[in-house]
């Protein structure tokens, strides 16, 4: 195997409590990313997942631990590591055209006008928003807005996609659509992905391989699981496929176990977190799946 | 087809309509373009009658209670004047302003434009003259008049009050005496009751021609409504007859090129008895030719010497207070974003801020009075005052050193809105915004210019709106102060007058006052409107 292109290991958050000892709430995280990979990150509410992603993208400070990306340590966030966030976080008072250009400009300063230009109309019209690039994002809906989030993160060609529960707020037609695009998307443009997702239908459908996270405080990964459909996957191939269930079971099962363990006996701290990551290849095998 | 079209055509002039009455939050309107458009006009006619014809209600209801109550407080200076009053001093301020205008005008007219206007003039003043005089002989008859029943009503009361004077001194001198005679043979106690008896008839006495007398006063002081007009109508007539004098002689004799060719005319007469003059006389000709010349140019750079009138003392205040404000916005902007980004630079601040925002326009502008009188101690000479002179569209306002101390009192105390808000809005940028800025990994000019100030905006302006507001009010009372020409110095001026129309006169500048101030605030309004976002916090 080659030199992972995303490699996490190690990786730690806690915050400060006034009453004792630190909270911890992401112990030891790691993950190898392949490069062109789509990784989905799963978990309960509150496991720590959205912790682990904006400590990859730089904005939220890593206690001990490292994220090294193509060979070289992160320090602080950067355009190479694109982050489409729950909410749209467009800026209200500028264009959709001038959301997707202020980062354009920002990560090619020596293109001329007219590359720029070409370029932010490339990306609205993947996202499917060739028509709307003057209006301003109060006259869009979520949905809309949330396209323009992916565009102006994929403009900026990073090395890096980081999704932070970008369909979590909408309604599940508009869900299905935003996943297409992203998936023909990524289909050309062969970003490596870390997704943060509390939906097992949408982390099966899209991911190569999904990372399930343990219940927080002092989450860690679980278990992970590759899914074997391929590229350039379409939904009713996936949906068919007797696989599909089978591999959405396996997540809610071990959903269901997490807050079961939970509720029975609080993490202790005597936990290796090495010792829980089942391989791969036995959970699959265990489901009848041959990778 | 043409009519799908007019009709998308109207939907559009509505649509436009709604849009203007929004941004510039004039909801009261709204009802009356959706009843115009026949929308729902049964909901939109109870709109109407909510936000249109209650506060039209309120507003006649408060009129009806002040000119009820205005004629029952009496004061130094008159009754407490009734709307109909103030609405004629109104009238009176405006009329004398519109004079003071047709005069300005008739200094610079040429002479063809003069005589048609001259002839028209003095015509009318033949008129007034004969309406003056009408006039006088109408006060004199009313008052003739007045003082006849007044006379009937007085001398009955007189005649009373001497009777009862000469009768009492009598009566009491022969009270006096019998008691003294009849008190040997009483006892003690008894004589005592029969003196308070007799000091009590003498009171008595007294008291009544007392009251006789408050009545004479009364009577005479009592104003007749009828000679009270008479005045009135005798007043403005001779104001009337004293501006178309004024008026003529400026357009004959006083005019700008009347003048000019007068001493033309005195130039040439002293040029050509030069030819003939010896030495001795000669030098005194040339002096006096020069003086002449510099005297011309004087009167070329001249313009009418125009009393103050309150349109021009209110564009003055509205000057002032711009100027006032854009010092306190520039101030204040800057500091108030620094304040936002740095909490150490905000607790540098904050002291300054605490301790000079309660401070009184009134302790501000002595202290700024002495400190630009400091810096500008000679008014005539100093390079700032002939700049602003000099300079266009404000070089006609004349502006002084107490015109910049007004200014620079409303900048004192207006500032500080602004400047609070700004740190606000600058503090309060929503976080996925900053981690936006962060991810694109944005300088700190495009992170200020992209993000920070364009998020604040909203704020900064609801700022700027209170500034201007607090602004306005500090500077009528700083121009009070500081005499400083406008309306806070008409006001001043009406105060210290104590003619019979300027207590009215203080009113008339209540409301322009006030309608002054909602106009600004409109105009901040739709500033803050139109950088105001989706979601943007001030967004009122």
């Amino acid at each position: 195997m080659n030199e992972p292109y995303v490699d996490i290991t190690g990786l730690v958050k806690e915050y400060p409590n006034p009453k004792g000892d630190p909270i911890r709430v992401v112990d030891r995280f790691n993950l190898s990313v392949q490069r062109g990979e789509f990784i989905g990150l799963i978990g309960h509410s509150g496991c720590g997942k959205s912790t682990v992603l904006t400590m990859v993208a730089g904005l939220n400070d890593i206690t001990s631990g490292s994220v090294i990306v193509d060979g070289r340590e992160t320090s602080g966030p950067g355009p190479d590591r694109a982050v489409v966030f729950q909410s749209p976080c467009l800026l209200p008072w500028m264009t959709a055209y001038n959301n997707v250009m202020l980062g354009v400009k920002r990560v090619y300063p020596t293109a001329t006008q007219q590359e720029r230009h070409d370029l932010v109309c490339y990306y609205m019209n993947r996202v499917g928003l060739a028509d709307s690039m003057d209006k301003y994002p109060g006259e869009m809906s979520g949905g809309m807005q949330q396209r323009v989030g992916i565009a102006r993160a994929i403009a900026l060609k990073p090395k890096v996609l980081l999704l932070d529960e970008p369909f979590g707020r909408l309604d599940s037609l508009t869900r299905m659509e935003l996943q297409d695009v992203i998936l023909q998307i990524l289909s050309t443009e062969k970003i490596t992905t870390l997704m943060v997702t509390h939906d097992p239908d949408e982390a099966v459908f899209m991911c190569d391989r999904i990372c399930m996270m343990t219940n927080g405080p002092r989450a860690k990964v679980g278990q992970i699981v590759s899914i074997p459909f391929g590229q350039n996957r379409v939904r009713a191939d996936v949906l068919s496929d007797p696989r599909y269930y089978d591999l959405r079971v396996s997540l809610i099962d071990f959903l269901d176990k997490c807050e079961k363990e939970k509720e029975q006996a609080p993490v202790t701290d005597s936990h290796n977190p090495y010792e829980t990551t089942l391989q791969p290849q036995l959970a699959l095998g265990r489901l009848g799946v041959s990778s | 087809m043409s009519d799908e079209n007019r009709r998308t055509a109207t939907e559009r002039i509505k649509h436009f309509l709604l849009q203007v009455i929004d941004l510039t939050a004039l909801g009261f309107l709204e009802p009356v373009v959706r009843l115009i458009y026949g929308e729902e006009p049964r909901v939109q006619i109870r709109k109407i009658g909510r936000f249109v014809a209650v506060p039209i209600l309120a507003f006649l209801c408060f009129v009806g209670i002040w000119a009820a109550w205005a004629p029952h407080h009496k004061t130094k200076a008159g009754e407490v004047p009734t709307p109909s009053v103030v609405s004629e001093a109104y009238t009176t301020i405006l009329t004398f302003s519109e004079r003071e205008d047709s005069k300005e005008e008739a200094y610079l007219l040429s002479e063809a434009e003069r005589v048609p206007l001259l002839q028209q003039a003095e015509a009318q003043l033949l008129k007034a003259r004969t309406t003056a005089q009408a006039a006088d002989e109408a006060v004199a008859h009313a008052q003739e008049a007045d003082t006849a029943s007044k006379k009937q009503l007085t001398e009955r009361i007189s005649e009373q009050l001497k009777t009862h004077k000469s009768t009492y001194k009598q009566e009491r001198k022969t009270r006096e005496n019998a008691l003294k005679t009849e008190l040997g043979t009483l006892s003690s106690n008894e004589s005592i009751a029969r003196v308070a008896a007799f000091r009590e008839w003498k009171s008595k006495q007294t008291r009544l021609q007392k009251s006789m007398k408050e009545d004479l006063a009364r009577i005479r002081a009592q104003v007749n409504p009828k000679v009270q007009t008479a005045l009135a109508q005798q007043t403005s007539c001779a104001e009337e007859v004293q501006y178309l004098s004024s008026y003529c002689d400026i357009l004959s004799k006083s005019n700008k090129e009347s003048k000019l060719a007068a001493i033309d005319a005195e130039i040439l007469a002293l040029q050509n008895s030069m030819k003939q003059a010896d030495t001795k006389n000669r030098y005194k000709q040339a002096d006096k030719i020069l003086v002449l010349h510099e005297r011309r140019k004087k009167v070329e750079a001249s313009s009418y010497a125009k009393a103050s009138t309150l349109p021009m003392q209110i564009i003055r205040s509205i000057a002032c207070v711009f100027a006032g404000f854009l010092i306190g916005t520039v101030i204040a902007v800057p500091i108030g974003v620094c304040c936002g980004l740095s909490s150490t630079f905000m607790a540098a601040v904050t002291p300054f801020i605490a301790l000079f925002k309660p401070v009184s326009p009134i302790v501000w502008l002595p202290i700024l009075l002495i400190i630009v009188g400091g810096f500008i101690p000679d008014p005539e000479t100093h390079w700032l005052i002939q700049w602003l002179w000099d300079a266009p569209l404000i070089g006609e306002l004349k502006i002084n050193p107490a015109f910049l101390a007004s200014a620079l009192t409303v900048a004192m105390c207006s500032l500080w809105a602004t400047m609070v808000n700004a740190a606000l809005g600058v503090a309060s940028v929503d976080e996925d915004h900053l981690n936006v800025a962060k991810v694109l990994r944005l300088g700190f000019c495009a992170r200020l210019f992209k993000i920070i100030l364009p998020s604040s905006l909203p704020l900064i302006f609801a700022g700027m709106r209170i500034s201007l507001g607090v602004g306005w009010m500090v500077l009528i009372a700083a121009e009070l102060l500081a005499s400083s020409e406008g309306i806070g110095k008409f006001v001043w001026d009406q105060f210290n007058n104590g003619a019979s129309d300027s207590f009215a006169k203080m009113f008339v500048v209540v409301f322009v006052v006030g309608f002054v101030g909602l106009i600004l605030d409109r105009i901040m309004i739709i500033f803050q409107r139109l950088v105001s976002f989706e979601g943007s916090v001030a967004a009122i």
